[in-house]
């Protein structure tokens, strides 16, 4: 089968030729349809420009990115894109934030405006945000304004759901709630075929082990691929699975992976 | 210092405020009568009460009304021609780095030559009459506006950007539904600079250069020695300026609910 | 090369406009780019343009620093004692919107067309904005910052001098810069003003109008313009200046 998304062989660096600084080296991994794929690593590896080549924001020095089998050259509607601080239009209400896509872009092209405020109301009521429409970003906590942001993302409905550390700047207990949150509407519950395509790009590992399938672990200085670890914990994942020992198992595995360099990235 | 409330104050807050208000003043009204007293000389310096009569009397016989009607009208004028040029020509300029470039140099030589020192010149291009204050003002009022649209262009968040071309935003409504709101409330700060700037320069351009106006009248009662008079007209002036002002806040609060602080110069 | 082309094209594009409004105009008294350069030359060798500079440069700075020195204390204290702001604070609200060329005639009736006029109208003008900035400079200045001054035992004068005047000072600077640009727009107003109705008052400005009444030819006037423009950028560079030498710890451009 095709994978959803490849990468080959694909550099990446900033700057001149002579003084470019490396971000990434020789980077190759595919990402299967229906799949939840994290990438972890330590800072500086180079986790989030991957998900702006993905994203179409930023594009390799060389190397290529198939998207089902053709190179990507900008950003496109069916790849909707979470950003780190959410990126909410501050002048737009919860409603405004979540309709934008639809009202401006190509994801609304075709879709009549009765069927837009349904997709709208659906995407409102499926992060939780009933009573909340009229709200500015500023009136909103930390764990609201992700909600915002998820339902954004999945009112567009794109095929594939990229992530950049969407949950970093939260508290350590709504994280773990809006971890469940993302499962559900992500669709693990559902048959693997209804799923949509997620890359979610993270630095904790306890949360790319309870989220994904798949976890891509990459070093830094320059950002290389180190292992591709496979989470073989059943779904639907819940407060039990992080209580298992397979959970630990496989968090310590990572772990071990990067040790070393995530010691280092502290002491410079 | 201290930790300023959030929010609305308290309605006993607010009554104290309009005490303190009224209180201080009474007391400046207050040494103003003593001093006019003590240096009685009606040339020199009127009394408060002979001051509120002049205001009276202006308001009777319409010449208030007329000179500050005129005023606020070249005002207007003179805003909009400013923020049809200034507000197109600030937005291509903070969009395009070759616009930027071509006007940058015109407008960095222009800017510093205030708009007060143009009036010689306009008396001679456009003479004794209406075009002058306006001219005047649109001038005043340009630079403001053209350079707080197109730094508030230039700021647009970048990644507001990307996140809009992540959902297929492109184009012109890209510019309408994410550079100009998020540019807005610059917008509307180079605004209420500008209005306050042309506000300035009315006066001086009336004094010098027009047969009507807030800036004619008191420069017409001073040389009637009417003090008096002048006095209550400048009144009138700080009155019209502030008011202009707070409506100009009104319609921020109003037009950018979202710009929570709001800094002003 | 390109880049250079773009740069000036509008520049020269309006020069060759201008020369040619005035060709077509046909008016002997319109100043002309090339009359402009002749008229330049003769007003800077004959000595007139720097002495009617330096009068009007000595009253700006003269007024400016009788605004300083009072809004600059005043300021400090209403800052940093609520009453005092409070019960000042509709005095200030009320003259604020009351531009300095506004009162020129009142200043002109107390202390005529001298000297001492032009200082007090440029005082007048420079006093808002020096006084406003440095009350918000005060008023911001981080709680946490007094707090520990005042735990490490120091007295109220020196927590005024040691703690509260340097972090209030890059607010004071940006005042006193708004306050520059503020006064030499009041001084060149004001000396217009009085050349036009009462005679004689020295300065830029006053030339100005004098080559505009009686003068045939007005290059001369945008001689004086380009001064005044090219004194007010210097006047802000300075203070930039500075901005950055007093107070190198302050991003506050």
């Amino acid at each position: 089968m095709m994978p959803k998304i490849a990468l080959k062989g694909v550099n990446k660096s900033f700057g001149h030729v002579n003084n470019a600084f490396v971000a990434l080296s020789d980077l190759s991994f595919d990402i299967r349809a229906g799949e939840f794929l994290a990438v972890v690593g330590p800072s500086g590896c180079g986790k989030t420009t991957v998900l702006n080549m993905l994203a179409g924001l930023d594009s390799p020095s060389s190397g290529q990115i198939l998207l089902d089998g053709v190179a990507i050259s900008g950003p496109g509607a069916e790849r909707g894109v979470m950003f780190q601080d959410y990126a909410l239009f501050p002048w737009r209400t919860v409603r405004g934030n979540i309709e934008f896509g639809l009202l401006y872009g190509k994801p609304g092209q075709g879709v009549s405006s009765e069927a837009r405020r349904k997709r709208v109301d659906d995407a409102i009521a499926l992060v939780g945000l009933s009573g909340a429409e009229n709200k500015y970003p500023h009136q909103l906590s930390g764990g609201m304004r992700q909600r915002v942001a998820l339902g954004r993302l999945v009112a567009n409905q794109p095929d594939i759901l990229l992530m950049d550390e969407p949950l970093a700047a939260l508290d350590a207990q709504t994280r773990i709630i809006l971890q469940e949150e993302l499962l559900r509407i992500w669709g693990q519950d559902t048959a693997q075929e209804t799923r949509r395509t997620v890359m979610f790009v993270t630095h904790g590992i306890d949360e790319a082990v309870f989220l994904a399938d798949r976890v891509v672990v990459l070093s830094s200085h320059p950002g290389r691929l180190k292992a591709i670890v496979d989470i073989d914990l059943p779904r639907p994942r819940n407060g039990e699975t992080r209580k298992s020992a397979r959970f630990a198992e496989l968090s310590q595995e990572i772990w071990e992976l990067i040790r070393e360099e995530a010691y280092r990235a502290t002491m410079k | 210092m201290r930790t300023a409330p959030a929010g609305r104050p308290p309605r006993n807050a607010r009554a104290h405020g309009v005490l303190v208000y009224f209180r201080t003043m009474l007391i400046f009204i207050g040494i103003w009568f003593v001093g006019a007293m003590l240096i009685s000389n009606r040339l020199l310096l009127p009394s408060p009460t002979s001051v509120f009569w002049a205001l009276l009397d202006a308001a009777r016989d319409g010449d208030l009304a007329f000179h500050a009607f005129t005023s606020l009208l070249r005002l207007v004028v003179a805003m909009l021609a400013a923020a049809v040029i200034g507000l197109p020509l600030g937005l291509v300029i903070g969009l395009s780095r070759s616009w930027e470039d071509a006007f940058e140099l015109p407008i960095e030589l222009l800017r510093p030559i205030a708009g007060i020192a143009w009036i010689p010149l306009a008396l001679f291009m456009f003479g004794i009459g209406n075009t002058l204050p306006v001219f005047i003002m649109f001038y005043t009022a340009l630079f403001p506006l053209i350079i707080g649209t197109a730094a508030g262009v230039r700021g647009t968040d970048r990644r507001l950007l990307a996140a809009a071309r992540t959902m297929g935003v492109t184009g012109m409504p890209l510019v309408l539904h994410v550079v100009l709101p998020s540019a807005l409330p610059s917008i509307i700060v180079s605004l209420r600079l500008a209005v306050a700037a042309a506000w300035t320069a009315v006066v001086a351009a009336e004094l010098v250069g027009a047969p009507s106006g807030l800036g004619y009248a008191i420069e017409y009662f001073r040389s009637m020695l009417a003090t008096d008079h002048v006095i209550a007209f400048i009144v009138v002036i700080g009155i019209l300026g502030s008011l202009t002002d707070k409506l100009l806040r009104l319609a921020e609060t109003w037009l950018t609910p979202w710009s929570r602080d709001r800094v002003l110069p | 090369m390109k880049w250079l082309a773009i740069r000036l094209m509008s520049p020269v594009g309006l020069l060759v406009l201008w020369e040619v409004l005035v060709r077509l105009s046909g008016s002997p008294r319109a100043p002309s780019p090339s009359t402009v350069f002749v008229a330049a030359g003769e007003l800077i060798a004959s000595g007139e343009l720097l002495a009617g500079l330096s009068t009007s440069i000595v009253r700006v700075l003269a007024g400016f620093v009788v605004a300083c020195l009072v809004a600059v204390p005043l300021g400090l204290v209403m800052g940093a004692v609520r009453s005092v702001e409070r019960n000042l604070d509709p005095v200030v609200e009320s003259f604020r919107p009351v531009a300095a060329i506004a009162i020129l005639p009142l200043v002109i009736l107390w202390l005529g067309t001298g000297n001492t006029a032009a200082i007090a109208i440029v005082a007048y003008a420079a006093f808002f904005p020096v006084l406003v900035n440095t009350i918000s400079g005060v008023k911001n200045v981080e709680p946490s910052l007094l707090r520990a001054a005042h735990t490490m035992g120091l007295s109220p004068l020196t927590r005024l001098h040691a703690v509260l005047l340097p972090a209030a000072m890059p607010s004071i600077l940006v005042g006193m810069r708004i306050a520059l640009g503020v006064a030499w727009t009041a001084i060149i107003a004001a000396e217009l003003a009085v050349g036009a109705k009462s005679g004689s008052s020295g300065g830029i400005g006053q030339m100005m109008f004098v080559f505009y009444a009686y003068s045939i030819q007005l290059s001369g006037i945008v001689v004086c313009m380009a001064a005044v423009g090219v004194v007010a950028f210097c006047l802000d560079r300075l203070v930039s200046l500075c901005l950055t030498f007093i107070t190198p710890w302050s991003n506050a451009r």
